[in-house]
C-alpha cells in the first residue's frame, strides 16, 4: 500500500520556520522502511501527517487502499487498572489471538503478562507496548522510536521476528541510529530540514534478515551515505 | 488518618481556647461576654445529648447533600469535558456561576421551598456542587494522550472509556476534591440552618446567639469539627480503599 506524499508544507501555529517546505517522497511498499533525520527535523511530525493524526497543512497524502495505519511511540502507556496480559488479550482482534503467544515469546514478555505494566522496565514497557500494536489489523505500522529502550540484542531479535511473522506488511521505523537503519530497513527515507531541497532522500538499506552474512563494507557505505545525505 | 484528623482539630480548638482566655484575662472581661471554664463545663452538661442529636442531623444532610452535589458534578464534568458546543457551554457556564457566592440565594430558597430539610439539602449541595464540578470539568478534559493514544487510533475509545482512564489517572486528585468538598457541604448545610431552618447545629447555634451564649457556641463548634473530621477521615479511608483497590496493579 504505497502512500504518496506530495509538496506538503506545513508550519507549526506560532512557529517562525515551516518544518515541511515542498516535501515530497513515497512509502508504504511491504517492508521494513526507516524514516531517519536530526532531532527537531519533523519525523514524528510527519509519521502523525501519514497516520492522519495532523492536519492543517497543505499538500496532499494519498493513501491507497487498504489504509490501515497505525502510529505507535516509546512513550505510550498502557492503563493502570489491568495486568499486561489481561490487556494485550482485551484488545486483540479475534482473528489474531493466535499470535499473542508467539509474539509475547519471542518479545521474551511471557513473564510479565501477569504484571502491571508501570511495574515493568522501560524496555519491556516499549515491547509491550509494540506487541499489542503489532497484534491489530494494520497495513502500515509507524513505529516512532517503538524500541528505544531496548537493548541491540533484543532489539535486533524483534526486527527479524518482525520481519518474518508480517512480510505483507510494512513498516515505517523512526531511529536516531544509523547503524541501525542501515541494517536492518529497506529503504532509508532521509529527513533534512526546510532550507534543503529536496527535503527528503531516500537511500537503499541494507534489509538485514536472520540468517543472512551483512558484509561489512556495504553496510559502511549505507551507513555513510546516510550521514551524508543528513 | 482519623486520629491525626481529630489531633489536629482538637490542638486548633484548644488553642482558640487559650486565646480567647488569655483576651478574656488581658481586658478583665465578664462571664457574660466570654463564659469562664465552669459555666463551659455545666453548658456541656446541659446541652450535650440535644447537641450532639443536632449535629447529627446537620451531617446527615450535609452527607446527602455531598452525595448529590457530587452525582451531578460528575454526570455535568462528564458533559462539560467534550469539545464540541455543549461541553464549551457548560464549561462557561460553570465558570461564571461559581463566581456568584450561592449563600447570597439562600433567603431566596428558604421563600420559595420552606425552612424545611430541602432548602438546607439544596443550599448545602449548591455550595460544595461548583468547586467540585470545575475540579471534575478540568480533570476530565485533559486527555492522557500517552494512554489514549491506542484506543482512539484502533477505533476503541468510547466516552465511558475515556472518563475511566482520565479518572483512574488523576484518582488522587479526585480524592482530594470530593475529601475537601465534605467540609464545603458542611459549612453550606450549617449556613442554610443559621439563616432560615428550624433544625440541626445550625438552627441551635442561632438561637445561642440570640440569647448570648458563647459556651453553647463553643459546644456547638466542638461537635461540629469532631464530626466533620470523622466524616473527612471516612472519606479518606474510602478513596484509599478505592485507589488501592483500583490500581492494585500499578507500582
Amino acid at each position: 500500500m504505497p502512500i504518496e506524499c506530495r509538496n506538503i508544507n506545513y508550519k507549526y501555529p506560532g512557529a517562525q520556520f515551516p518544518v515541511f517546505n515542498n516535501l515530497n517522497c513515497r512509502v508504504g511498499e511491504p517492508g521494513f522502511h526507516a524514516l531517519f533525520g536530526q532531532s527537531g527535523v519533523g519525523k514524528s511530525t510527519f509519521a502523525r501527517m501519514i497516520a492522519g493524526q495532523l492536519n492543517g497543512f497543505a499538500g496532499e497524502i494519498e493513501i491507497r487502499e487498504p489504509k490501515k495505519v497505525f502510529y505507535s511511540y516509546n512513550l505510550e502507556r498502557l492503563p493502570g487498572w489491568s495486568g499486561v496480559g489481561e490487556h494485550i488479550e482485551k484488545v486483540t482482534p479475534e482473528a489474531n489471538r493466535k499470535r499473542i503467544d508467539e509474539i509475547i515469546e519471542s518479545f521474551g514478555l511471557s513473564a510479565c503478562m501477569g504484571s502491571g505494566f508501570s511495574r515493568l522496565s522501560l524496555g519491556q514497557q516499549n515491547r509491550v507496548n509494540l506487541a499489542r500494536y503489532l497484534l491489530q489489523d494494520f497495513d502500515l505500522l509507524i513505529m516512532d522510536e517503538s524500541l528505544a529502550n531496548v537493548d541491540e540484542a533484543t532489539r535486533e531479535q524483534i526486527i527479524f521476528k518482525i520481519k518474518e511473522m508480517f512480510p505483507q506488511k510494512s513498516f515505517l521505523y523512526i531511529s536516531h541510529s544509523v547503524a541501525e537503519v542501515s541494517m536492518f530497513c529497506m529503504n532509508i527515507i532521509v529527513l533534512r530540514s526546510f532550507l534543503k531541497t529536496p527535503q527528503t532522500l531516500t537511500i537503499k538499506g541494507q534489509d538485514d534478515v536472520r540468517g543472512r552474512q551483512i558484509v561489512k563494507k556495504d553496510l559502511e557505505e549505507t551507513m555513510l551515505e546516510i550521514v551524508n545525505a543528513s | 488518618m482519623l486520629h491525626k484528623r481529630l489531633y489536629q482539630f482538637v490542638l486548633v480548638y484548644f488553642i482558640g481556647l487559650a486565646f480567647l482566655f488569655t483576651v478574656k484575662g488581658v481586658f478583665n472581661l465578664s462571664d457574660y461576654v466570654i463564659p469562664g471554664l465552669p459555666d463551659i463545663y455545666s453548658t456541656v452538661h446541659r446541652v450535650f445529648t440535644r447537641y450532639f442529636f443536632d449535629v447529627l442531623n446537620t451531617l446527615s444532610v450535609a452527607i446527602v447533600g455531598h452525595i448529590l452535589s457530587i452525582a451531578m458534578a460528575t454526570v455535568v464534568g462528564i458533559i462539560g469535558r467534550l469539545s464540541n458546543w455543549m461541553g464549551s457551554l457548560i464549561r462557561t457556564a460553570a465558570f461564571n456561576i461559581q463566581a456568584y457566592p450561592i449563600v447570597a440565594v439562600a433567603p431566596m430558597i428558604f421563600i420559595l421551598l420552606g425552612d424545611g430539610l430541602s432548602s438546607r439539602l439544596l443550599i448545602a449541595s449548591m455550595i460544595c456542587y461548583f468547586p467540585l464540578l470545575l475540579s471534575f470539568i478540568g480533570i476530565l478534559s485533559e486527555p492522557i494522550t500517552d494512554i489514549e493514544h491506542f484506543y482512539v487510533h484502533s477505533g476503541r475509545m468510547r466516552w465511558q472509556l475515556e472518563v475511566k482512564i482520565r479518572a483512574f489517572e488523576n484518582m488522587n486528585k479526585l480524592i482530594t476534591v470530593v475529601a475537601g468538598s465534605a467540609t464545603l457541604a458542611m459549612v453550606g448545610t450549617i449556613v442554610s440552618e443559621f439563616i432560615g431552618a428550624s433544625a440541626g447545629i445550625g438552627y441551635s447555634i442561632r438561637i445561642a446567639l440570640y440569647q448570648s451564649d458563647l459556651s453553647k457556641i463553643l459546644v456547638a463548634l466542638f461537635m461540629i469539627g469532631i464530626f466533620t473530621s470523622l466524616y473527612l477521615a471516612v472519606l479518606e479511608w474510602l478513596g484509599h480503599i478505592v485507589s488501592r483497590s483500583w490500581g492494585k496493579r500499578e507500582a
